[in-house]
Protein backbone atom coordinates (compact mmCIF):
# COMPACT_ATOMS: atom_id res chain seq x y z
CA UNK A 1 0.00 0.00 0.00
CA UNK A 2 1.21 3.44 -0.99
CA UNK A 3 1.41 6.07 1.81
CA UNK A 4 -1.10 8.31 -0.35
CA UNK A 5 -3.41 5.10 -0.28
CA UNK A 6 -3.49 4.57 3.69
CA UNK A 7 -3.68 8.15 3.93
CA UNK A 8 -6.72 8.05 1.99
CA UNK A 9 -7.89 4.78 4.10
CA UNK A 10 -7.25 6.60 7.37
CA UNK A 11 -9.11 10.00 6.82
CA UNK A 12 -12.48 7.91 5.16
CA UNK A 13 -12.31 5.63 8.29
CA UNK A 14 -11.93 2.37 6.34
CA UNK A 15 -8.92 1.26 8.56
CA UNK A 16 -7.74 2.80 11.76
CA UNK A 17 -3.69 3.22 11.84
CA UNK A 18 -3.86 0.78 14.66
CA UNK A 19 -5.18 -1.67 12.07
CA UNK A 20 -2.61 -0.67 9.64
CA UNK A 21 -0.05 -1.83 12.05
CA UNK A 22 -1.54 -5.00 13.06
CA UNK A 23 -1.41 -5.69 8.99
CA UNK A 24 2.19 -4.73 9.10
CA UNK A 25 3.25 -6.76 12.04
CA UNK A 26 1.45 -9.78 10.52
CA UNK A 27 3.63 -9.39 7.16
CA UNK A 28 6.91 -8.69 9.41
CA UNK A 29 5.99 -12.05 11.10
CA UNK A 30 5.64 -13.90 7.82
CA UNK A 31 8.07 -12.63 5.59
CA UNK A 32 10.64 -12.22 8.16
CA UNK A 33 11.83 -16.03 7.73
CA UNK A 34 11.77 -15.53 3.91
CA UNK A 35 13.47 -12.04 3.75
CA UNK A 36 15.01 -11.17 7.05
CA UNK A 37 14.39 -7.68 6.48
CA UNK A 38 14.73 -6.95 9.95
CA UNK A 39 17.27 -6.64 12.91
CA UNK A 40 14.64 -5.31 15.74
CA UNK A 41 10.66 -5.21 15.33
CA UNK A 42 9.02 -2.46 17.52
CA UNK A 43 5.44 -4.19 18.54
CA UNK A 44 5.30 -2.11 21.71
CA UNK A 45 6.16 1.82 20.17
CA UNK A 46 3.86 0.94 16.97
CA UNK A 47 0.93 0.14 18.51
CA UNK A 48 1.62 2.79 21.18
CA UNK A 49 1.95 5.52 18.48
CA UNK A 50 -0.72 4.09 16.10
CA UNK A 51 -3.08 4.20 19.09
CA UNK A 52 -1.90 7.99 19.34
CA UNK A 53 -2.55 8.60 15.54
CA UNK A 54 -5.95 7.50 16.18
CA UNK A 55 -6.79 9.65 18.85
CA UNK A 56 -5.30 12.48 16.91
CA UNK A 57 -7.92 11.32 14.02
CA UNK A 58 -10.68 11.02 16.54
CA UNK A 59 -9.76 14.46 17.98
CA UNK A 60 -9.65 15.74 14.65
CA UNK A 61 -6.26 16.02 15.02
CA UNK A 62 -4.45 15.93 11.18
CA UNK A 63 -0.59 15.95 11.16
CA UNK A 64 -0.38 15.40 8.18
CA UNK A 65 0.02 12.42 5.29
CA UNK A 66 2.48 10.30 7.04
CA UNK A 67 -0.57 10.17 9.91
CA UNK A 68 -0.91 6.54 11.00
CA UNK A 69 1.07 4.90 8.12
CA UNK A 70 3.54 1.81 8.88
CA UNK A 71 7.48 2.63 8.33
CA UNK A 72 10.74 1.28 9.33
CA UNK A 73 14.16 3.02 10.08
CA UNK A 74 17.54 1.40 9.12
CA UNK A 75 19.33 0.23 11.53
CA UNK A 76 21.55 2.69 12.16
CA UNK A 77 19.13 5.72 12.79
CA UNK A 78 19.09 6.08 16.40
CA UNK A 79 15.85 5.44 18.28
CA UNK A 80 16.03 6.23 22.23
CA UNK A 81 15.42 3.04 24.26
CA UNK A 82 15.55 0.78 20.85
CA UNK A 83 18.42 -1.11 19.85
CA UNK A 84 20.61 0.36 16.96
CA UNK A 85 23.20 -1.42 15.92
CA UNK A 86 24.80 -0.47 13.04
CA UNK A 87 24.23 -4.18 11.82
CA UNK A 88 27.70 -4.40 13.68
CA UNK A 89 28.52 -6.78 16.57
CA UNK A 90 31.00 -3.81 17.56
CA UNK A 91 27.08 -2.18 18.40
CA UNK A 92 25.09 -5.17 18.75
CA UNK A 93 23.69 -4.44 22.23
CA UNK A 94 23.87 -0.47 21.41
CA UNK A 95 20.64 1.25 23.25
CA UNK A 96 20.56 5.00 22.09
CA UNK A 97 19.52 7.59 24.85
CA UNK A 98 18.56 10.26 22.19
CA UNK A 99 16.13 10.00 18.80
CA UNK A 100 17.94 11.10 15.48
CA UNK A 101 16.45 14.20 13.62
CA UNK A 102 14.45 12.11 10.99
CA UNK A 103 12.83 10.01 13.85
CA UNK A 104 11.82 13.01 15.76
CA UNK A 105 10.58 14.41 12.77
CA UNK A 106 8.68 11.54 11.85
CA UNK A 107 7.65 10.77 14.74
CA UNK A 108 6.22 14.65 15.01
CA UNK A 109 4.43 13.67 11.86
CA UNK A 110 2.92 10.90 13.44
CA UNK A 111 3.91 7.68 11.62
CA UNK A 112 4.20 4.50 12.99
CA UNK A 113 7.71 2.52 13.18
CA UNK A 114 7.18 -0.96 12.67
CA UNK A 115 10.92 -1.71 13.25
CA UNK A 116 14.65 -1.55 12.43
CA UNK A 117 16.03 -2.82 9.20
CA UNK A 118 18.96 -4.98 7.88
CA UNK A 119 21.86 -3.70 6.59
CA UNK A 120 25.83 -4.30 5.19
CA UNK A 121 27.40 -4.51 8.18
CA UNK A 122 28.29 -0.81 9.37
CA UNK A 123 26.56 0.18 5.86
CA UNK A 124 30.26 -0.07 4.52
CA UNK A 125 28.97 -2.62 1.45
CA UNK A 126 25.81 -3.54 -1.40
CA UNK A 127 25.16 -7.11 -0.81
CA UNK A 128 23.49 -6.76 2.86
CA UNK A 129 24.53 -10.19 3.15
CA UNK A 130 25.56 -9.95 6.95
CA UNK A 131 27.27 -11.75 9.04
CA UNK A 132 26.35 -10.79 12.46
CA UNK A 133 22.75 -10.52 11.75
CA UNK A 134 21.58 -12.80 8.94
CA UNK A 135 21.50 -11.99 4.88
CA UNK A 136 18.81 -9.71 3.82
CA UNK A 137 17.00 -11.18 0.93
CA UNK A 138 15.68 -9.90 -2.31
CA UNK A 139 11.67 -10.04 -1.86
CA UNK A 140 11.41 -10.40 -5.60
CA UNK A 141 13.84 -13.28 -5.63
CA UNK A 142 15.14 -14.57 -1.92
CA UNK A 143 18.28 -16.03 -4.05
CA UNK A 144 19.67 -13.26 -4.95
CA UNK A 145 20.75 -10.04 -2.83
CA UNK A 146 18.64 -7.33 -2.19
CA UNK A 147 21.29 -4.75 -2.98
CA UNK A 148 22.79 -2.87 0.21
CA UNK A 149 23.67 -1.41 2.50
CA UNK A 150 19.76 -0.21 3.30
CA UNK A 151 18.62 -4.22 1.89
CA UNK A 152 16.69 -4.54 4.67
CA UNK A 153 14.76 -1.42 3.79
CA UNK A 154 14.88 -2.13 0.18
CA UNK A 155 13.12 -5.33 0.57
CA UNK A 156 10.41 -4.33 3.31
CA UNK A 157 9.03 -1.70 0.99
CA UNK A 158 9.14 -3.83 -2.05
CA UNK A 159 7.59 -6.52 -0.36
CA UNK A 160 4.52 -3.80 0.86
CA UNK A 161 5.52 -4.77 4.66
CA UNK A 162 5.42 -1.16 5.14
CA UNK A 163 4.99 1.61 3.51
CA UNK A 164 8.12 3.28 3.26
CA UNK A 165 11.35 3.01 5.25
CA UNK A 166 14.55 5.10 5.79
CA UNK A 167 18.04 4.47 4.37
CA UNK A 168 21.09 5.91 4.10
CA UNK A 169 23.58 6.51 1.11
CA UNK A 170 27.06 6.50 0.81
CA UNK A 171 28.14 5.31 -2.84
CA UNK A 172 24.50 4.14 -3.65
CA UNK A 173 22.94 2.21 -0.81
CA UNK A 174 19.61 3.85 -1.27
CA UNK A 175 19.20 3.78 -5.02
CA UNK A 176 21.04 0.20 -5.14
CA UNK A 177 18.09 -1.60 -3.46
CA UNK A 178 15.92 0.31 -4.49
CA UNK A 179 16.80 -0.94 -8.22
CA UNK A 180 17.48 -4.64 -6.96
CA UNK A 181 13.88 -4.53 -5.45
CA UNK A 182 11.69 -2.49 -7.63
CA UNK A 183 10.60 0.47 -5.73
CA UNK A 184 11.96 4.08 -5.12
CA UNK A 185 14.83 5.52 -3.48
CA UNK A 186 16.10 9.05 -3.11
CA UNK A 187 19.24 10.11 -2.11
CA UNK A 188 18.81 13.42 -1.57
CA UNK A 189 20.73 16.96 -1.95
CA UNK A 190 23.90 16.64 0.58
CA UNK A 191 22.42 19.06 3.72
CA UNK A 192 18.63 18.41 2.82
CA UNK A 193 18.36 16.13 5.35
CA UNK A 194 19.31 16.14 8.79
CA UNK A 195 21.95 13.46 9.89
CA UNK A 196 22.14 14.24 13.21
CA UNK A 197 22.07 10.82 15.55
CA UNK A 198 22.70 8.25 12.57
CA UNK A 199 25.51 6.22 12.76
CA UNK A 200 28.45 7.78 10.10
CA UNK A 201 30.05 5.66 7.53
CA UNK A 202 31.95 8.49 5.50
CA UNK A 203 30.76 11.99 6.75
CA UNK A 204 31.09 13.48 3.38
CA UNK A 205 29.00 11.80 1.78
CA UNK A 206 27.12 10.24 4.15
CA UNK A 207 22.92 11.40 2.65
CA UNK A 208 19.52 9.91 4.34
CA UNK A 209 16.50 9.58 2.33
CA UNK A 210 13.02 7.27 1.58
CA UNK A 211 12.71 4.40 0.16
CA UNK A 212 8.99 4.30 -1.52
CA UNK A 213 7.22 2.44 -3.30
CA UNK A 214 6.18 5.62 -5.55
CA UNK A 215 8.09 8.96 -5.62
CA UNK A 216 5.14 11.22 -5.01
CA UNK A 217 5.35 8.95 -1.95
CA UNK A 218 9.31 9.61 -1.83
CA UNK A 219 8.03 13.71 -2.04
CA UNK A 220 5.49 12.93 0.33
CA UNK A 221 8.25 11.68 3.07
CA UNK A 222 10.51 14.37 2.04
CA UNK A 223 8.31 17.18 2.86
CA UNK A 224 8.42 15.53 6.61
CA UNK A 225 11.89 15.66 7.06
CA UNK A 226 13.50 17.87 5.30
CA UNK A 227 14.89 21.39 6.65
CA UNK A 228 18.12 22.32 8.41
CA UNK A 229 19.19 21.02 12.00
CA UNK A 230 21.89 23.23 14.00
CA UNK A 231 22.92 19.70 15.99
CA UNK A 232 24.04 18.50 11.93
CA UNK A 233 27.36 20.95 10.58
CA UNK A 234 26.17 19.85 7.25
CA UNK A 235 22.62 20.77 7.59
CA UNK A 236 21.89 23.44 4.68
CA UNK A 237 20.31 26.38 5.79
CA UNK A 238 19.01 27.21 2.50
CA UNK A 239 14.81 27.00 2.49
CA UNK A 240 12.83 23.65 2.00
CA UNK A 241 10.92 24.35 -1.52
CA UNK A 242 7.34 21.57 -1.74
CA UNK A 243 8.93 18.35 -2.95
CA UNK A 244 4.98 17.53 -4.51
CA UNK A 245 5.15 18.92 -7.61
CA UNK A 246 1.20 19.28 -8.51
CA UNK A 247 0.44 19.47 -12.49
CA UNK A 248 4.12 18.31 -12.81
CA UNK A 249 4.46 18.41 -16.67
CA UNK A 250 7.24 15.99 -19.16
CA UNK A 251 6.95 18.86 -22.21
CA UNK A 252 10.22 20.90 -22.37
CA UNK A 253 12.08 19.24 -19.43
CA UNK A 254 15.39 18.96 -20.90
CA UNK A 255 17.57 15.10 -20.68
CA UNK A 256 20.58 14.91 -20.80
CA UNK A 257 21.34 11.54 -21.93
CA UNK A 258 25.31 10.50 -21.59
CA UNK A 259 27.21 9.89 -24.37
CA UNK A 260 30.04 8.35 -22.35
CA UNK A 261 30.70 6.17 -19.60
CA UNK A 262 26.96 5.07 -18.80
CA UNK A 263 26.63 3.16 -21.43
CA UNK A 264 29.46 1.08 -21.15
CA UNK A 265 29.26 -2.50 -20.01
CA UNK A 266 25.31 -2.54 -19.16
CA UNK A 267 23.66 -5.63 -18.92
CA UNK A 268 21.12 -5.95 -22.18
CA UNK A 269 18.51 -6.31 -20.09
CA UNK A 270 19.00 -3.14 -18.05
CA UNK A 271 20.24 -1.52 -21.92
CA UNK A 272 17.21 -2.52 -23.51
CA UNK A 273 14.77 -1.25 -20.14
CA UNK A 274 16.68 1.74 -19.93
CA UNK A 275 16.16 2.40 -24.54
CA UNK A 276 12.28 2.43 -23.37
CA UNK A 277 12.11 4.74 -20.49
CA UNK A 278 14.12 6.76 -22.61
CA UNK A 279 11.24 6.11 -25.15
CA UNK A 280 8.82 7.10 -23.08
CA UNK A 281 10.09 10.05 -21.98
CA UNK A 282 10.48 11.29 -25.20
CA UNK A 283 6.76 10.40 -26.16
CA UNK A 284 5.76 12.10 -22.73
CA UNK A 285 7.07 15.39 -24.28
CA UNK A 286 10.67 16.08 -22.94
CA UNK A 287 14.14 16.61 -25.11
CA UNK A 288 17.12 14.04 -25.32
CA UNK A 289 19.95 16.03 -25.45
CA UNK A 290 23.32 14.00 -25.65
CA UNK A 291 25.62 14.92 -23.37
CA UNK A 292 29.22 13.96 -22.76
CA UNK A 293 29.59 14.21 -18.78
CA UNK A 294 32.74 14.79 -16.84
CA UNK A 295 34.43 11.71 -16.18
CA UNK A 296 32.38 9.46 -13.67
CA UNK A 297 34.81 6.92 -13.34
CA UNK A 298 37.55 9.24 -11.84
CA UNK A 299 34.82 10.80 -9.59
CA UNK A 300 34.45 6.84 -8.58
CA UNK A 301 37.91 6.66 -7.75
CA UNK A 302 38.30 9.55 -5.73
CA UNK A 303 35.36 8.95 -4.28
CA UNK A 304 36.53 5.40 -3.35
CA UNK A 305 39.81 7.18 -1.62
CA UNK A 306 37.63 9.42 0.18
CA UNK A 307 35.25 6.78 1.95
CA UNK A 308 38.35 4.46 2.25
CA UNK A 309 39.83 7.14 4.94
CA UNK A 310 37.00 8.57 6.48
CA UNK A 311 35.59 5.38 7.52
CA UNK A 312 39.17 4.14 8.98
CA UNK A 313 39.08 7.10 10.29
CA UNK A 314 36.15 6.75 12.35
CA UNK A 315 36.46 3.06 12.98
CA UNK A 316 39.91 3.74 14.39
CA UNK A 317 38.78 3.24 18.42
CA UNK A 318 37.72 -0.18 17.37
CA UNK A 319 40.45 -1.20 15.46
CA UNK A 320 41.39 -3.69 17.99
CA UNK A 321 38.22 -5.72 17.65
CA UNK A 322 39.36 -7.28 14.53
CA UNK A 323 37.74 -9.98 15.44
CA UNK A 324 34.22 -8.71 15.81
CA UNK A 325 34.37 -7.59 11.68
CA UNK A 326 33.15 -9.56 9.10
CA UNK A 327 35.83 -10.23 6.77
CA UNK A 328 34.90 -7.87 3.93
CA UNK A 329 34.57 -4.62 6.21
CA UNK A 330 37.50 -5.55 7.84
CA UNK A 331 39.66 -5.65 4.70
CA UNK A 332 38.36 -2.12 3.55
CA UNK A 333 39.03 -1.15 7.16
CA UNK A 334 42.25 -2.42 6.57
CA UNK A 335 43.05 -0.55 3.19
CA UNK A 336 41.72 2.36 4.39
CA UNK A 337 44.32 2.87 7.39
CA UNK A 338 46.99 2.18 4.83
CA UNK A 339 46.33 5.09 2.76
CA UNK A 340 48.26 8.29 2.91
CA UNK A 341 46.64 11.45 3.98
CA UNK A 342 48.10 13.36 0.68
CA UNK A 343 46.00 11.02 -1.06
CA UNK A 344 42.53 11.86 0.76
CA UNK A 345 43.23 15.89 0.70
CA UNK A 346 43.90 15.17 -3.22
CA UNK A 347 40.74 13.35 -3.47
CA UNK A 348 38.78 15.77 -2.05
CA UNK A 349 40.75 18.76 -4.50
CA UNK A 350 39.68 16.45 -7.49
CA UNK A 351 35.85 16.26 -5.76
CA UNK A 352 36.32 20.30 -6.21
CA UNK A 353 37.16 20.09 -9.53
CA UNK A 354 34.70 17.95 -10.52
CA UNK A 355 31.70 19.54 -9.08
CA UNK A 356 33.07 22.53 -11.03
CA UNK A 357 32.73 20.61 -14.16
CA UNK A 358 29.33 19.31 -13.33
CA UNK A 359 28.12 22.90 -12.69
CA UNK A 360 28.76 23.87 -16.41
CA UNK A 361 26.86 21.07 -17.33
CA UNK A 362 23.60 21.76 -15.60
CA UNK A 363 23.56 24.87 -18.20
CA UNK A 364 22.43 22.29 -20.70
CA UNK A 365 19.66 20.46 -19.18
CA UNK A 366 17.62 19.82 -16.51
CA UNK A 367 18.33 16.47 -15.47
CA UNK A 368 20.21 13.23 -16.43
CA UNK A 369 19.38 9.46 -16.77
CA UNK A 370 21.64 6.84 -16.55
CA UNK A 371 20.72 2.80 -15.50
CA UNK A 372 21.08 2.62 -11.47
CA UNK A 373 22.97 -0.63 -11.59
CA UNK A 374 24.51 -2.17 -14.84
CA UNK A 375 23.19 -5.44 -13.69
CA UNK A 376 19.69 -7.16 -12.09
CA UNK A 377 20.72 -8.46 -8.61
CA UNK A 378 23.27 -10.92 -8.05
CA UNK A 379 22.63 -14.50 -6.35
CA UNK A 380 23.66 -14.12 -2.29
CA UNK A 381 27.97 -15.20 -2.82
CA UNK A 382 28.31 -14.47 -6.22
CA UNK A 383 31.83 -12.09 -5.83
CA UNK A 384 31.99 -10.96 -10.17
CA UNK A 385 30.24 -10.51 -12.66
CA UNK A 386 31.58 -11.56 -16.39
CA UNK A 387 31.33 -8.93 -19.20
CA UNK A 388 32.21 -9.87 -23.18
CA UNK A 389 35.20 -7.95 -24.49
CA UNK A 390 36.65 -7.04 -27.95
CA UNK A 391 37.06 -10.27 -29.44
CA UNK A 392 35.69 -12.64 -26.97
CA UNK A 393 37.64 -11.93 -24.17
CA UNK A 394 35.94 -12.28 -20.86
CA UNK A 395 36.06 -9.75 -18.29
CA UNK A 396 35.27 -10.08 -14.72
CA UNK A 397 33.92 -7.16 -12.40
CA UNK A 398 33.63 -7.30 -8.96
CA UNK A 399 30.02 -6.98 -7.82
CA UNK A 400 30.72 -4.41 -5.62
CA UNK A 401 32.32 -2.23 -8.08
CA UNK A 402 29.90 -3.30 -10.96
CA UNK A 403 27.12 -2.66 -8.36
CA UNK A 404 28.39 0.90 -7.35
CA UNK A 405 29.80 2.31 -10.87
CA UNK A 406 26.92 3.93 -11.83
CA UNK A 407 25.85 5.58 -8.62
CA UNK A 408 28.94 6.59 -6.86
CA UNK A 409 30.10 9.76 -8.16
CA UNK A 410 26.81 10.83 -7.22
CA UNK A 411 27.71 10.82 -3.76
CA UNK A 412 30.89 12.82 -4.23
CA UNK A 413 29.17 15.22 -5.56
CA UNK A 414 26.42 15.93 -2.81
CA UNK A 415 23.79 16.37 -5.88
CA UNK A 416 20.16 14.94 -6.16
CA UNK A 417 18.83 11.74 -7.51
CA UNK A 418 16.55 9.10 -7.60
CA UNK A 419 15.83 5.30 -8.49
CA UNK A 420 12.80 5.02 -9.95
CA UNK A 421 11.71 0.80 -11.27
CA UNK A 422 12.31 -0.37 -14.64
CA UNK A 423 10.60 -3.94 -15.10
CA UNK A 424 12.51 -5.97 -16.66
CA UNK A 425 11.32 -9.83 -17.02
CA UNK A 426 11.06 -11.68 -13.41
CA UNK A 427 13.59 -8.92 -12.14
CA UNK A 428 13.56 -5.21 -11.82
CA UNK A 429 16.30 -2.38 -13.32
CA UNK A 430 16.53 0.85 -11.57
CA UNK A 431 16.33 4.21 -13.94
CA UNK A 432 18.61 6.75 -11.84
CA UNK A 433 17.16 10.43 -12.03
CA UNK A 434 19.89 12.90 -11.30
CA UNK A 435 19.50 16.74 -10.82
CA UNK A 436 20.97 19.96 -9.59
CA UNK A 437 21.57 20.91 -6.09
CA UNK A 438 18.48 21.04 -4.18
CA UNK A 439 16.32 20.02 -7.00
CA UNK A 440 15.02 17.02 -5.40
CA UNK A 441 11.56 18.46 -5.82
CA UNK A 442 12.30 17.98 -9.35
CA UNK A 443 14.02 14.52 -9.71
CA UNK A 444 10.94 13.20 -7.29
CA UNK A 445 8.89 14.93 -10.02
CA UNK A 446 10.15 13.47 -12.79
CA UNK A 447 10.19 9.99 -11.26
CA UNK A 448 6.83 10.12 -10.65
CA UNK A 449 5.93 11.18 -14.26
CA UNK A 450 8.36 7.93 -15.28
CA UNK A 451 6.41 5.41 -13.41
CA UNK B 1 54.45 1.86 -6.27
CA UNK B 2 54.14 1.70 -2.69
CA UNK B 3 55.64 -1.24 -0.23
CA UNK B 4 52.30 -1.89 0.62
CA UNK B 5 53.85 -4.92 2.73
CA UNK B 6 56.43 -2.74 4.49
CA UNK B 7 54.18 0.01 5.28
CA UNK B 8 51.57 -1.92 7.04
CA UNK B 9 54.35 -3.06 9.00
CA UNK B 10 55.12 0.07 10.10
CA UNK B 11 52.03 1.69 10.40
CA UNK B 12 49.84 -0.93 10.98
CA UNK B 13 51.32 -3.77 13.31
CA UNK B 14 48.15 -5.57 14.25
CA UNK B 15 46.99 -6.19 10.64
CA UNK B 16 48.63 -9.61 10.00
CA UNK B 17 50.98 -10.58 6.81
CA UNK B 18 48.42 -12.75 4.96
CA UNK B 19 45.77 -10.45 5.69
CA UNK B 20 48.06 -7.50 3.79
CA UNK B 21 48.78 -9.61 1.06
CA UNK B 22 45.18 -10.20 0.34
CA UNK B 23 44.48 -6.06 0.15
CA UNK B 24 47.88 -5.39 -1.83
CA UNK B 25 45.83 -5.91 -5.45
CA UNK B 26 43.44 -4.01 -4.64
CA UNK B 27 45.62 -1.23 -2.99
CA UNK B 28 47.80 -1.27 -6.09
CA UNK B 29 44.53 -0.94 -8.37
CA UNK B 30 43.67 2.17 -6.68
CA UNK B 31 46.81 3.45 -6.59
CA UNK B 32 47.15 2.94 -10.27
CA UNK B 33 43.89 4.49 -10.82
CA UNK B 34 44.23 7.52 -8.32
CA UNK B 35 47.53 8.39 -8.85
CA UNK B 36 46.93 10.56 -12.66
CA UNK B 37 44.36 12.42 -10.96
CA UNK B 38 46.41 13.74 -8.82
CA UNK B 39 49.24 14.73 -11.02
CA UNK B 40 46.36 16.73 -12.65
CA UNK B 41 45.96 18.81 -9.74
CA UNK B 42 47.11 22.50 -9.59
CA UNK B 43 47.44 25.06 -7.05
CA UNK B 44 44.10 26.73 -7.79
CA UNK B 45 42.53 23.38 -7.07
CA UNK B 46 41.21 23.74 -3.49
CA UNK B 47 39.81 20.76 -1.13
CA UNK B 48 36.19 20.33 -0.97
CA UNK B 49 36.62 20.14 2.79
CA UNK B 50 37.32 23.40 3.54
CA UNK B 51 36.45 24.60 7.18
CA UNK B 52 34.64 27.93 7.45
CA UNK B 53 30.84 27.07 8.31
CA UNK B 54 31.83 28.76 12.26
CA UNK B 55 32.76 31.45 10.43
CA UNK B 56 28.77 31.34 8.54
CA UNK B 57 30.27 31.24 5.04
CA UNK B 58 29.74 27.82 2.82
CA UNK B 59 30.52 24.32 3.98
CA UNK B 60 32.63 21.92 2.54
CA UNK B 61 31.18 18.97 -0.07
CA UNK B 62 27.82 20.97 0.17
CA UNK B 63 27.02 21.69 -3.34
CA UNK B 64 25.45 25.11 -2.54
Amino acid sequence: MTIEEAARRLRTREVSAVELALESLRMIREQQPRLNAFITITEEVALEQARRADDDFARGSDRGPLQGVPYALKDLFDTSGIRTTGGTKIFADRVPDRDCAVYERLQAAGAVLMGKTGMHELAYGITSNNPHFGAVRNPRDPARIPGGSSGGSGAAVAAGIVCFAMGSDTGGSIRIPAAYCGCVGLKPTFGRVSRFGTLPLGGSLDHMGPMTQTARDGALVMEAIAGYDPRDDSSSHRPVDGFVKSGFSMTGLRIGVPENFYNERIAPEVAAAFADALRRAESAGARLIPVPVPDPAALNVAGRVILLAEVSALMAPYAGRRGDFGADVLALLDQGRLLAATDYINAQRFRRRAQRQWADMWQSVDVIFTPTAPILAPLIGRSDVEWGGEGGIVEAEDVRLATTRLVRAINVLGIPAVSIPLHCNQLPAGLQIIGRPFDDGLVLAVGESMA
Amino acid sequence: MTDWKALAAARCPDVPPDAVACLVPALEALETSFRPLAEQLTSDDESAVVFSDVFGANVSGRAE
